[in-house]
């Protein structure tokens, strides 16, 4: 054997490491038998016993000095507590900053307060979205169709529709804001109403309407609007209009099958009874109506 | 949130079993080190009181080294050397047992003790990695990780000691 041999090939033949050329090289060589009895016999030494118990008893009666335990404890509880904190928080923001909505489907309306305990009722196929977040400083809410508002005393009070804005402090008013439609009415106080690039202050008991650009002005004698006492009430209103609001009011599906429907109707219609409704109608454009289906209606000539 | 969840030795579950894994190794490698008995077992305590003491800042990947550092730089002013005094297991009485031919049975005990004298006569690192490989069975890894050196290092101690111990054998006559 090399003694200078870089392998170590006594550690690989020790440790059952030398391949079988290897091993049978080694086993020819003299040495082997005296390496073999050095390994057999080294495999039967020991040391004397260890009192493991003792030693562990005395080491575990020495108290932790280190005081980092509680530290790390407390970190834990700190984690803990800041995540409930930021999951509270989340929940808070989202309840609050997240749009509030509020629906009315065809043939009903809702009622309901915002945060500032103003009122508003929505008319059918309606809806408002706002925020709670801040409401008192930032009264502006989105509507879609139609609402009654009685606003309470505050900072000022916005309504955005798609057609145009209407501002107000503290009055009772209707906006209306339908297809290219746009109306609004004031029963109390002062309305500031933006369309497009005019601007119209009413006062109570006046009334607004906007219809591709046409602008109309309406005095109205009521109190309240007449779709909250189960009324609608047209003023110079094409059937199309009119037929467009029975279908929401009570969810029905309305066919014309008429040709001289150009005349305009003014008066009162019923929101609480189809048929006097539907009767108002064909009286007055001179139809018959015909209900093939519980919500479908057919208007024809006579 | 970084590495709090991370196990350390300060659950006294985890620390005793720790403990029953590492305890008698590090003794005798100790012992096999320095040869004295007594200072092994005091130096192992010491080791482990300092990691039960510095549990929380040992994490339990770490403690094996933590105990290893520990217990090789307290003893390096300590300990007095002394001779590496081994045994052969209580019921060992050599292998070929079919053999009782008297002049055998001496020329074998004649063996072991020659065994037992090289080995004490082996420089401290040799004997060192050679008894942790023969007597605590540890793999070569094992032995390059708890000395802090290289397997080609524990080969080259082990080939190394082998040398020697067969010469030695030859030697004492």
């Amino acid at each position: 054997m090399d003694t200078m041999d870089k392998n170590y090939i006594l550690a690989k033949w020790l440790n059952d490491e030398l391949t079988a050329s290897e091993l049978a090289d080694f086993k020819a060589s003299d040495d082997f038998a005296v390496y073999e009895k050095i390994k057999n016999y080294s495999s039967r030494l020991e040391v004397a016993d260890f009192d493991e118990e003792k030693t562990l008893e005395n080491i575990l009666k020495h108290k932790k000095t280190n005081p980092k335990v509680i530290p790390l404890y407390r970190k834990w509880f700190i984690n803990i507590a800041a995540l409930l904190i930021i999951a509270l928080g989340i929940t808070f923001v989202m309840q609050n900053y997240s749009s509030e909505i509020q629906y009315a489907e065809n043939g009903e309306k809702n009622t309901f307060l915002l945060p500032d305990q103003s009122e508003v009722v929505l008319n059918a196929g309606s809806e408002i979205e706002y925020k709670k977040w801040n409401w008192n400083t930032n009264r502006n809410l989105k509507l879609q169709g139609e609402a009654y508002f009685k606003v309470a005393k505050g900072k000022k009070f916005e309504v955005s529709t798609n057609l145009g804005k209407v501002t107000v402090l503290g009055t009772q008013f209707n906006v209306k804001a339908r297809k290219n439609r746009f109306d609004v009415t004031c029963f109390e106080g002062r309305v500031k109403v933006n369309y497009k690039d005019s601007e119209i202050i009413l006062t109570h008991g006046q009334s607004v309407s906007f219809e591709d650009g046409k602008q109309r002005n309406i005095i109205v004698e009521t109190e309240k609007p007449e779709w909250l006492e189960n009324k609608m009430a047209f003023d110079k209103e094409t059937l199309n209009h009119i037929a467009d609001e029975i279908q929401r009011q009570y969810n029905v599906i309305i066919e014309i099958k008429a040709k001289n429907t150009n005349a305009l109707f003014t008066g009162k219609v019923p929101t609480d009874n189809l048929d006097a409704a539907l009767q108002i109608i064909a009286t007055t454009y001179n139809l018959k109506y015909k209900k093939p289906a519980t919500n479908k209606i057919i208007f024809e000539e006579k | 949130m970084t590495n709090t969840s991370k196990t350390n030795t300060c659950n006294e579950i985890v620390f005793s079993t720790f403990f029953k894994n590492q305890a008698k190794s590090l003794r005798n490698f100790l012992f096999y080190k320095y040869g004295n008995k007594d200072e092994a077992d005091d130096l192992v305590q010491e080791a482990f009181i300092k990691l039960w003491q510095n549990c929380s800042a040992v994490p339990l990947e770490k403690a094996k080294s933590y105990i290893y550092t520990i217990a090789n730089n307290s003893s390096l002013n300590v300990i007095a050397h002394q001779k590496v005094v081994l045994q052969y297991e209580k019921n060992f009485s050599g292998f070929d047992k079919t053999n009782e031919n008297p002049e055998f049975i001496l020329e074998e005990k004649q063996f072991e003790n020659k065994l037992l004298k090289a080995i004490e006569n082996l420089n401290e690192t040799q004997r060192v990695a050679f008894l942790m490989h023969r007597i605590d069975g540890k793999k070569y890894s094992e032995i390059a990780d708890e000395l802090n050196i290289s397997v080609k290092a524990v080969e080259k101690r082990i080939h190394l000691a082998l040398l020697e111990l067969r010469k030695e054998i030859d030697n004492l006559k």
